[in-house]
């Protein structure tokens, strides 16, 4: 375990991979400082639809959604999320919205 | 079939480290993988103790004597691996992977070994013995190719499962396989996504109400229906990732009326034990073996999935009844059947682009089905294209053997483990590249991705999902209005 870097001097645990830990600390702050290591310089409305989706089904169901559900609730192509999370939406887009890393063949 | 060796800047991206220095320091070990902290001290002593042990237990006694004996390391397999094929390092000839093991086994467990080591004091297990083993075992995609290749018939695949198990035993075991292996048999949810019930149960009404949408039908998810003719286990990452395939299993049983089931008790295929322990592989199958005796079904099931339909196939009789077990067939040879039987139809105009087919190892090697998806998709794809060699002789897609699953190896995968595979689909000129298993699905778009190749993969049942025709007496009144949505494309 290490511990992440952000704001003014603020520090999570995260894993290997660079996912939170608890995520229950997830807030805004953080949520854009994990979005910088992804590659993703600004959060802008459509990074946070598809990372406020991920996250609330999270909090409901304990787990990611489906790649379709997501695609077809936030109205974006699988292509066009790869935009927004050039590293997908399974490693990239969970990681910037608080979720565990996948584990299995994700 | 052979590849240009990698160049120096390829060969520094594939092998760059991922982990921290201070871990490798601290856990003693340089590797590429993640690793759970372990015990290290002491480690030569406490693998030699594991290797007897499983000695003890298994009959591997028996192969390990036949191969000692055997082995003539004359590299013919080197022709047939395309991990070496790729590196040109003599250290990924298999049959040098097989020695760094089977040296082991014989100096310590054989008797003229034990004198022979003991009177010149040479060979014995070291730390750095353990170290090569731990790096080595790991580089091998166990596609087991090399085996067709051996004039001693030594599988090096095996012994590359058995160093895997050992190692497994002291603690040196990838931790994505190690963790998601802890969550399926000790985890709240037990499988290896951690999907809970709940948000199965919303993904897969989620696809009902997509599928009729789509065509009009009601194609349905059956759960927990008691003395179905088939469980159903996919590779339970299917649940998040590949929507169109499940749909397409589902039409295909919605067109044939035969009952089917997803167990909300145990509905996960995925069995990591295949790759690195064989006390997790007993104990995995028997969860599939359970499930099916609760839902009082009458035949296992497993979806489109390589490894989990080998470890199914072949060890649910090793661990659950022998020749009482649960029968146990992969969903292309029910599609298959079916098919032939007349009664599923598919329509040979929708699916147009070029397209190929690519062997799972675990499925073609030992050759269990081969021609039956290239049949079902030449019925109905006017533009197959095959690539060669294939079928038991099939190149693998590179992330077999567990490896896929391991993410900060992925620059090995796409730039040594794959590249073979990644010449073929070029060769190829496919659009459609069909894989019908979780691991070379993954792989092949990670694949396809790093070296730039345009082509989209799927599974099989995702383009009979396209092409499936359905009796009219199936589609919903909604048909004018379906039916004017199509003329209007």
């Amino acid at each position: 375990m290490s511990m992440f870097e952000y704001g003014e001097g603020k520090q999570v645990e995260v894993d290997e991979d660079g996912f939170i830990q608890d995520p229950s600390v997830w807030d805004e702050e953080l949520a854009k400082a994990l979005a910088k290591i992804e590659g993703v310089d600004e959060m802008t409305e459509e990074h946070w639809k598809v990372a406020n989706y991920l996250r609330n089904y999270y909090l409901e169901y304990g787990i990611a959604p489906m790649i379709r559900k997501l695609c077809k609730e936030t109205g974006f192509s699988l292509k066009k999320i790869y935009e927004l999370y050039p590293s997908g939406p399974a490693k990239g887009g969970c990681k910037v919205a608080g979720l565990p890393k996948p584990t299995g063949c994700v | 079939m052979k590849t240009r060796k990698i160049t120096s800047e390829e060969r520094e991206k594939a092998f760059k480290q991922p982990r921290k220095p201070e871990v490798i320091e601290k856990q003693k070990l340089d590797v590429r993988y993640h690793i759970e902290d372990f015990e290290v001290e002491d480690r030569p002593r406490r693998f030699l103790e594991a290797f007897a042990a499983i000695l003890k237990h298994t009959n591997y006694r028996l192969a390990l004597d036949h191969y000692i004996r055997m082995s003539a390391k004359c590299s013919r397999c080197a022709t047939n691996c395309q991990v070496y094929q790729a590196t040109g390092d003599l250290r990924d000839i298999p049959c040098y992977r097989s020695e760094l093991l089977l040296s082991v086994y014989r100096r310590h467990f054989t008797l003229g070994g034990m004198l022979k080591g003991r009177a010149l004091g040479t060979g014995h297990l070291t730390d750095e013995k353990i170290q090569e083993m731990a790096d080595s075992f790991w580089d091998c995609t166990a596609c087991r190719r090399c085996a067709m290749e051996c004039p001693s018939g030594i599988d090096h695949g095996l012994i590359t499962h058995l160093g895997r198990f050992i190692l497994s035993e002291i603690g040196i075991a990838p931790r994505a396989l190690v963790v998601s292996t802890r969550e399926q048999l000790e985890g709240a949810t037990g499988n290896t996504s951690a999907i809970p019930v709940p948000a199965l149960v919303d993904t897969l009404e989620f696809l009902e109400e997509d599928m009729f949408e789509e065509k009009s039908v009601e194609i349905k998810f059956p759960m927990d229906v008691e003395g179905a003719d088939y469980v159903f286990f996919p590779a339970v990452s299917d649940f998040l990732m590949e929507a169109e395939t499940l749909m397409g299993i589902a039409a295909v049983f919605t067109a044939t009326g035969d009952s089917w089931t997803t167990g909300t008790g145990y509905f996960d295929g995925i069995n990591y034990g295949l790759f690195y322990s064989d006390r997790m592989l007993e104990r995995v199958v028997k969860k599939v073996d359970a499930e099916t005796r609760r839902l009082k079904g009458k035949n296992i099931l497993i979806g489109e999935c390589g490894h989990a339909s080998r470890s199914a196939k072949y060890f649910i009789p090793t661990y659950c009844g022998g020749d009482d077990a649960y029968p146990v067939i992969n969903i292309m040879e029910y599609t298959h059947r079916v098919w032939k039987e007349g009664r599923l139809k598919l329509d040979p105009n929708v699916v147009t682009e070029k397209v190929a087919y690519h062997d799972p190892c675990n499925i073609a090697r030992q050759r269990w089905i081969i021609e039956k998806p290239r049949e079902l998709l030449k019925a109905f794809c006017k533009n197959y294209v095959e690539m060669t060699p294939y079928g038991d002789e099939n190149i693998c897609c590179g992330g077999g053997g567990g490896t896929v699953s391991i993410d900060e190896i992925r620059p090995y995968r796409t730039t040594i483990g794959g590249k073979l595979k990644a010449d073929q689909i070029r060769k190829s000129g496919c659009e459609i590249l069909v894989a019908p298993c979780a691991n070379c699905k993954k792989q092949l778009r990670e694949l396809v991705e790093d070296q730039g190749i345009d082509c989209e993969v799927v599974g099989l049942h995702d383009l009979i999902y396209k092409a499936i025709i359905f009796d009219e007496s199936m589609v919903e009144k909604k048909e004018e209005e379906s039916v004017n949505i199509e003329d209007k494309e």
